[in-house]
């Protein structure tokens, strides 16, 4: 679904030096598989992952999409990102728009659904998330749970093909970390394809298809999750779970 | 002269209280069609600097939004106004449409920095949010960015538009009757300086505080929905 070929990410400093952050990444995302993306900070998790909606455009390497070579500059853009959904670290919820206006505003805008249609299907999601009470809040007044598990709900609402999560609990308090990750298991167990940049190893070993070590701009290992937690083959992995675990 | 006599000759004799009212007519107008163009002019600007190819750089849009803010500010708006009166439109007769054309594109070039730093000031994970729903920059922009960056322009902006309406008082340069050239004319006709400068100044101090409270209640209206 998803075909990266070797993708290369440099950044300059400040100094003119050029920090290497992804070094040539080659990986194929299938329908339906639930990618986890581990490591440690620094490593480039992120930096690939927001290239895969092109957030980050790469240096070089090409990102094929569905068969679309979404680097291609003649590729339109915003109708490939229509079909991927992506949740952030920091939630991101439009400040100036209410809970519904929020997830209603690009399905409207962008002529997918009418605004009534928009409405019930924003409505339905938020059942499922048992947050329909606060259709008409503004995002101010949520918890950094109740804004992540909006946020999932916001990329729902245009129906996407494939879901990116970047480190999606890592700025929530400890107990609303559950919350959001329950959402994200009954995501999985309806069959979306995922691609999750986090440091919950519980949720990497439970919903994961396949598990990624990336450090140093590399994927320096994958494994399926059972075998990545008990047979790690690299040192830098074993090294990294004796510490997260 | 008492003093009751030399308020007498500053305003109510030969119907002078006329001439500020008039003054005062002209500063106002001159001010408010500045203070619009200044505000879409400048937000156009602001918009052009902020722009980048889709490789992040900066377009050529950018550069000339720059190069005319620095030429703007570079030189004095007096001389502006002259360049504007005597050069650019010395076929026109009308001085208030000059002087509010050579003050909104005075203006514009602060605004524009109003404005660019109010968007800068919003948080770029609204931007990237929005793009990643597949909305363009521009609808993220109108819908998101803009209305959350008013908050952080509508302070500063309420200096801009008071700056602007005081710095009008040049306008007699190019023989335009605004306030203070009405107070100047009146001073020298009667050979009394104080009452029609200190009336002026007066005049001048009421209209601004009206404008700073009219602010005032805009800039709160637009917190109440920080915490609804």
């Amino acid at each position: 679904m998803i075909t990266v070929k070797n993708i290369v990410k440099d950044f300059k400093n400040m100094d003119g030096s050029v920090n290497h952050v992804l070094r040539g990444i080659d990986y194929t995302v299938e329908q339906g598989q639930k990618i986890v993306i581990v490591g440690p900070s620094g490593g480039g998790k992120s930096t690939f992952l927001r290239c895969l909606n092109l957030l980050e455009t790469p240096t070089s390497g090409d990102i094929i999409f569905d068969g679309e070579n979404i680097t291609d500059p003649k590729t339109d853009i915003n109708k490939v990102r229509q079909r991927m959904g992506m949740v952030f670290q920091t939630f991101n919820l439009f400040n100036n728009l209410t809970v519904m206006e929020n997830l209603t505003l690009a399905p409207v805008k962008l002529k997918i659904m009418k605004e009534e249609e928009a409405k019930e299907k924003a409505l339905n999601l938020l059942k499922r998330v048992n947050l329909e009470e606060k259709a008409d809040v503004y995002p101010s007044s949520l918890s950094g749970g109740q804004k992540q598990r909006i946020a999932i709900v916001r990329s729902l609402c245009m129906n996407p093909e494939v879901m990116l999560f970047d480190e999606p609990t890592s700025a929530l308090d400890p107990e609303m970390v559950g919350e959001v990750l329950d959402v994200m298991k009954q995501l999985a167990d309806d069959g979306m394809t995922m691609v999750v940049v986090t440091h919950e190893m519980g949720f990497a070993r439970e919903v994961g298809t396949k598990v990624l070590f990336m450090a140093d701009g590399i994927i320096m290992e994958e494994n399926t999750p059972d075998k990545f937690f008990t047979e790690p083959q690299t040192p830098r992995l074993k090294e990294f779970l004796s510490k997260v675990l | 002269m008492t003093i009751g006599e030399k308020f007498t000759s500053a305003f109510i004799a030969e119907n002078r209280w006329q001439l500020y009212l008039k003054g005062l007519g002209i500063t106002i107008e001159i001010a408010f069609f500045a203070a619009i163009l200044g505000l879409i002019l400048g937000t156009v600007l602001a918009l052009m600097k902020l722009s980048t190819h889709r490789n992040g750089k900066p377009g050529v849009m950018h550069y000339i939004a720059t190069a005319y803010v620095d030429i703007i500010r570079g030189t004095p708006s007096v001389l502006q106004l002259l360049i504007m009166w005597f050069i650019v439109m010395k076929s026109s007769n009308n001085g208030v449409l000059v002087a509010s054309l050579s003050f909104g594109l005075n203006s514009a070039a602060y605004v524009s920095e109003i404005v660019r730093a109010g968007i800068l000031a919003v948080d770029k994970g609204q931007m990237e949010a929005g793009r990643s729903l597949g909305l363009t920059k521009g609808m993220t922009m109108r819908y998101i960015v803009l209305p959350q960056a008013m908050k952080n322009i509508i302070p500063p902006m309420g200096n801009e538009f008071i700056t602007l309406l005081k710095e009008t008082a040049i306008v007699g340069y190019v023989s335009l009757n605004d306030l203070t050239r009405a107070a100047n004319l009146i001073q020298s006709r009667t050979y009394e300086a104080f009452m029609p400068l200190i009336g002026a100044a007066v005049i001048y101090f009421v209209v601004i505080k009206a404008l700073t409270l009219v602010l005032g209640v805009v800039e709160r209206r637009l917190r109440r929905s920080d915490n609804r």
